[in-house]
């Protein structure tokens, strides 16, 4: 027994060490993704472009003449998986990791790579605290909630509607969304006639939305994800009832006009950061046109996209700073970063959080496309 | 007035799928004192392949709306039953003899294989039934407005229902049927083959539950790889309601879950809706343990 437990120890250090050993012949980073579950389709973008992306830099010869691999990792979607899968990659020696999609995912996972100090950039957390806990390593493509709170109380506000009816999901992302917008919406003396939550992953809304018409709102903000919004969507051509809708950045992905059908998403309204198709700068193009070579459709989700910044920033940082240590990144990314990202401009302030005003209102066409308005 | 019946109207035709459901699991559970986790899943395979067929061979266009889904439905009943009687073979009948324990953990691998073979075959994305198979019409029905459809699938679901009553209570195999849930040894000294029983109700229990997922697929439209979890686990808690093992049941359960919830969610909260079913749930098993329709025979396992 005794011999057992040195072999395995020796064989456990000679492992690290070689680990250790192919550092120097390599950027290693990790990408954590709902590979499986609820977000798989999600997940499985993200890896697609940013598997792309690594594929594009080594074949011009790599960072600093250094390849890159990034390691996979599937999180399900959940905070538990979250913690496994971060845990396998935070010991296989990565200088930083991408990922991952929802805050509650992130969240899980935040502490287990910043024990290790290894640089996380998330994607889709939006989530407010996230980067309230003075977490060095801890930095976001995305947006925050409250500033997407402030986008849509004021674009109600422009729309010129007095009564407003919201509706969540109750997770925590939509939920916090929702208060936000309620809080702001009040403070501006608009009537909320509605404030309630679905129960997403069901089929059936027709008795929320008889609910919500008996309210008799001017406009219904609905702040969960596209599967329910292209539902509602559905069922509410179905009654015969046309208030507008406006979505959060959750309900912006191409299936939610499958799901809803074209002529009942036409009008539909939601708020987004900027996806690529809409942005003229050369890196939206360069990427839009290497996704379709490969992938053959542009890709479906903003957050994936946003996934692909995460990269960007990385080889950047690394490029820029010549270096792989966690701390000269991480001060070169607070203080100095500033690219144009697929998504446009990325700049980090001291917490992690992207500066600048990043969200868009978009309209549904009636061909289904997504349409950003001025 | 009008509000009221128009969700309970709602509440029935959601119920209608949720009986439809736990058909398949009291059914299972009647003859082999199983939860058969991995029904919701086989739900989820019936309306993918509804999708399928639906779109390969357009046999609504041959044969006219209505005959063409009568036709796609039974072409899924059969299918997914074939799927059902495979995977008992396959997970269940090996460790029938074995602990109960190692059926219930067989029977979560089953649901966990089938709902990632199903990401693997369709995709993770979201799928959506085409559009225009069933012209939408609304009906007004004493000032009501009510969608065709909803009528119809609760009109599907009640026969089939009804039909299944009849074959379990009125034939020779259904009087087997129930022989072998009250005891296996017995029937098998009465000269009734236990295994094609079991294959049988495996074959019908997953039929009724793609049947579900074909009616789902046509009305909802949209379908992914992991809606299965959640109509199973209200159907098993429909199957429970009506008292499990029990398929009169399973009806009034899962119509009776179906009723509440919509009720609830229109005149409490709907945030509030799963919430409310349960507390129902809850309040039914501290009065009837065995559910609203089981047999108060205290040693059933």
């Amino acid at each position: 027994m005794k011999t057992r437990v040195k072999f395995l120890v020796l064989s456990l250090a000679i492992a690290l060490l070689m680990g250790v050993g192919s550092a120097w012949a390599e950027i290693r980073i990790g990408l954590m993704c709902p590979l499986t579950g609820s977000w798989a389709s999600e997940g499985q973008d993200m890896r697609d472009i940013v598997l792309l992306m690594a594929d594009e830099v080594n074949a011009a010869g790599g960072i600093n003449g250094q390849k890159v691999t990034v390691l996979v990792e599937d999180d399900g979607g959940d905070p538990r998986t979250a913690v496994s899968a971060a845990n396998r990659l935070a010991t296989r020696d990565i200088t930083a990791v991408i990922g991952t999609y929802g805050s509650s995912i992130t969240e899980a996972a935040q502490g287990i790579y910043d024990d290790f100090g290894i640089i996380q950039i998330a994607n889709g957390a939006t989530s407010i605290r996230l980067t309230q806990k003075g977490l060095k390593y801890f930095f976001r493509t995305s947006p925050r909630d409250d500033e997407q709170g402030r986008v849509a109380s004021e674009t109600i506000a422009d729309m010129g509607y007095g009564k407003v009816a919201i509706l969540h999901d109750n997770t925590s992302y939509a939920r916090g969304l929702a208060d936000e917008t309620r809080g702001l919406l009040e403070q501006d003396n608009k009537e909320i006639v509605f404030f309630d939550a679905l129960t997403p992953g069901e089929r059936d809304y027709s008795t929320i939305l008889s609910r919500l018409r008996r309210a008799n709102p001017e406009v219904v903000f609905f702040t969960g994800y596209y599967p329910e919004a292209g539902l509602l969507l559905r069922q509410k051509s179905e009654m015969g009832w046309d208030v507008p809708f406006l979505g959060g950045d959750a309900t912006n992905n191409p299936d939610l006009v499958s799901i809803s059908g074209t002529s009942a998403a036409e009008g539909f309204y939601f708020l987004s950061p900027p996806v690529p198709q809409d942005l003229d700068t050369p890196q939206a193009r360069d990427f839009l046109s290497s996704f379709n070579e490969k992938y053959g459709s542009n890709p479906g989700s903003i957050w994936a996209v946003l996934a692909g910044d995460g990269f960007l920033v990385l080889s950047e940082a690394i490029k820029a700073t010549g270096s792989l240590d966690k701390d000269e990144l991480a001060a070169y990314m607070h203080n100095e970063l500033s690219i144009e990202g697929l998504t446009g401009a990325i700049s980090f302030d001291q917490h992690g959080d992207r500066v600048g005003e990043l969200y868009r209102l978009y309209r549904v066409d009636g061909q289904g496309n997504f349409i950003m308005q001025e | 007035m009008e509000f009221f019946f128009e969700q309970l109207i709602n509440g029935l035709a959601v119920g209608g799928i949720y009986a439809l459901i736990a058909l398949g699991y009291t059914m299972v559970y009647g003859v082999m004192r199983l939860i058969n986790f991995a029904h919701g899943d086989l739900f989820t395979i019936g309306s993918y392949l509804g999708m399928t067929i639906l779109a390969t061979w357009a046999v609504a266009e041959y044969l006219g709306p209505f005959a063409g889904i009568l036709l796609l439905i039974t072409m899924v009943m059969f299918l997914v039953g074939i799927i059902g009687v495979i995977l008992e073979r396959v997970a269940y009948r090996p460790v029938r003899q074995a602990d109960r324990l190692s059926a219930v953990v067989s029977a979560l691998g089953a649901s966990i294989f089938f709902s990632n073979l199903v990401m693997l075959i369709w995709g993770p994305r979201f799928r959506v039934y085409p559009d225009d198979i069933l012209p939408r019409i609304t009906l007004n029905i004493l000032g009501l407005d009510v969608p065709l459809l909803r009528i119809l699938v609760l009109l599907t679901s009640l026969s089939l229902m009804g039909i299944l009553y009849f074959f379990v209570q009125k034939t020779k195999t259904g009087t087997a049927i129930r022989a072998v849930a009250i005891d296996h040894g017995a029937s098998r000294l009465m000269g009734i083959n236990v295994n094609r029983i079991i294959s049988l109700v495996f074959l019908i229990g997953p039929a009724l539950g793609g049947a579900a997922g074909v009616m789902i697929g046509l009305y909802y439209g949209q379908v992914n790889f992991t809606m299965g979890w959640s109509y199973g686990l209200k159907a098993f808690i429909a199957a429970v309601l009506g008292g499990i093992g029990n398929i009169p049941g399973a009806m009034l359960g899962g119509l009776l879950l179906g009723v509440i919830e919509a009720l609830g969610a229109a005149f409490i909260s709907t945030a509030w809706k799963d919430g409310i079913a349960f507390i129902v749930l809850i309040l039914i098993l501290i009065f009837r343990p065995t559910g609203l329709l089981g047999e108060r025979v205290a040693d059933k396992v």
